[in-house]
């Protein structure tokens, strides 16, 4: 674990830093306030510190006010040192934001103990961080794919559009739909039904660029949202996903099955200003025709009118 | 013969209290000692500095330091006499500057050679 020490008296730094090292702390020792609330103050500082009350340019509790100011993200347990015992001191030391103080001179074990302590509340709060990542993992991506759930790409699309049609740029959709998968399910069952499924998010990961969006739409169904597609390469880029599934039978426990997709394309440079969910069924209807042409197809969905000529209602951004 | 109620005078270091500070550990306490002969010269001349000038709150913060050296040090004479320096309230009461610095500077008068004697002690 990584602890910074500040103390302006070399002697007792030095200390502090021997004693910290032979108990398996990496010690970063400085001798100022200031150069002791940069290194906490990075995005990969320590998050242990022990701090000298009195310090030339910024004291302890000094320290400990701006640490909490600037490092929200990530919890910084702060002990104070100090030769202050008045109950008014230890009281101003714990309002600045420490967590804990130590009457100097320390003694070895209880400082060893209160860092302990210090450790402890680290380690219960990186269990929460993780659990609560964990959930929002969850309440955002699909448990099979591990791609977006709808709700996600939903909200990627929406703000991506909002972004479109402000700086006057285009975002391709793309729905894309497992053909027959019906079929997987009922004669070779839901184990392969899933790892089809699967695969075929693995290869719409992989065929598209790191800043696209990928999600699970529906059962069967999947949205994929191009950044800034130019148009001419809209169609090109939707083939490539087309062939990236049906080029290479997907291997299940029940051997290899072959699996194409059919793909609606639309671009928000042919349909101007409209709401996402009638871009949606657009591409919806691109698809059906790519279902009714035999499947396994790409169809650009067309607009009804031309861009531009929108009724005043719908001159307003994307919900 | 007639015994004496007075308790023994604390010594100048107290050796066991040192060595468990610096955990046996012979080597550290040299380099302590080391960091000491450089620092403690420099902070006893600030703090005649600052009596002369009777300019207290640098003798109040130079007391705060050598406190905390020599507290470290465990030598709790000289770190008692550095907290008189420390708690003085009144500038213009010159007299009891220097005699606060009188003080401190008897206390610490055999520091040096004390905690020299203190390495050999320690595990080499």
């Amino acid at each position: 674990m990584r602890i910074l020490i500040a103390d302006d008296d070399a002697l007792s730094l030095r200390l502090l830093e021997r004693t910290l090292e032979r108990d398996g702390y990496e010690v970063t020792a400085v001798q100022n306030g200031r150069l002791a609330a940069e290194h906490l103050c990075r995005h990969d500082g320590p998050r242990l510190a022990l701090l000298d009350w009195v310090m030339p340019e910024l004291d302890g509790p000094a320290v400990c006010r701006e640490v909490r100011r600037k490092r929200e993200q990530v919890y910084v347990h702060m002990v104070l040192l100090t030769s202050k015992e008045s109950k008014q001191d230890v009281i101003e030391g714990l309002e600045s934001g420490a967590d804990d103080y130590l009457i100097k001179p320390f003694d070895p074990a209880e400082l060893k103990a209160r860092l302990r302590t210090g450790l402890r509340i680290l380690q219960l709060e990186d269990r929460l961080v993780e659990a609560r990542e964990d959930m929002r993992f969850k309440a955002t991506h699909d448990p099979l794919t591990g791609l977006f759930n709808r709700g996600l790409i939903m909200d990627l699309l929406s703000r991506e559009l909002s972004r479109t049609y402000r700086e006057n740029g285009c975002t391709t959709i793309l729905l894309g739909d497992v053909d027959h998968f019906k079929n997987v399910n009922d004669t070779l069952g839901h184990i392969a039904g899933d790892e089809v499924l699967r695969e075929v998010a693995r290869r719409m990961v992989a065929s598209v660029r790191s800043y696209d969006y990928v999600g699970r739409y529906g059962g069967e169904e999947f949205l994929v949202v191009l950044n800034n597609c130019d148009a001419s390469e809209q169609l090109l880029r939707a083939e490539q996903i087309r062939r990236a599934i049906a080029n290479v039978p997907v291997q299940t426990i029940q051997g290899p099955i072959p699996v194409t997709m059919s793909v609606g394309v639309l671009s928000s440079r042919d349909w101007g200003l409209r709401p996402v969910e009638e871009l949606l069924q657009e591409a919806d209807v691109a698809l059906y025709k790519a279902k009714a042409a035999g499947r396994n197809c790409v169809k650009l969905a067309s607009p009804h009118v031309p861009p531009n000529v929108l009724p005043q209602s719908l001159e307003e951004q994307p919900k | 013969m007639m015994q004496s109620n007075n308790p023994p005078p604390e010594p100048i270091v107290n050796v066991a209290e040192l060595l468990a500070r610096v955990d046996n550990d012979a080597e550290l306490l040299r380099e302590l000692i080391a960091i000491f002969k450089v620092e403690f010269p420099r902070q006893l001349c600030a703090l005649r500095e600052a009596v002369g000038q009777g300019n207290l709150k640098n003798v109040q913060k130079t007391g705060h330091t050598l406190r905390g050296m020599l507290a470290n040090l465990g030598t709790a004479r000289g770190a008692a006499a550095a907290v008189r320096l420390e708690r003085l309230e009144d500038s213009s009461d010159g007299a009891a500057l220097k005699s606060a610095l009188a003080f401190f500077e008897s206390e610490v008068t055999d520091l040096l050679p004390e905690l020299e004697a203190c390495v050999a002690k320690a595990r080499s």
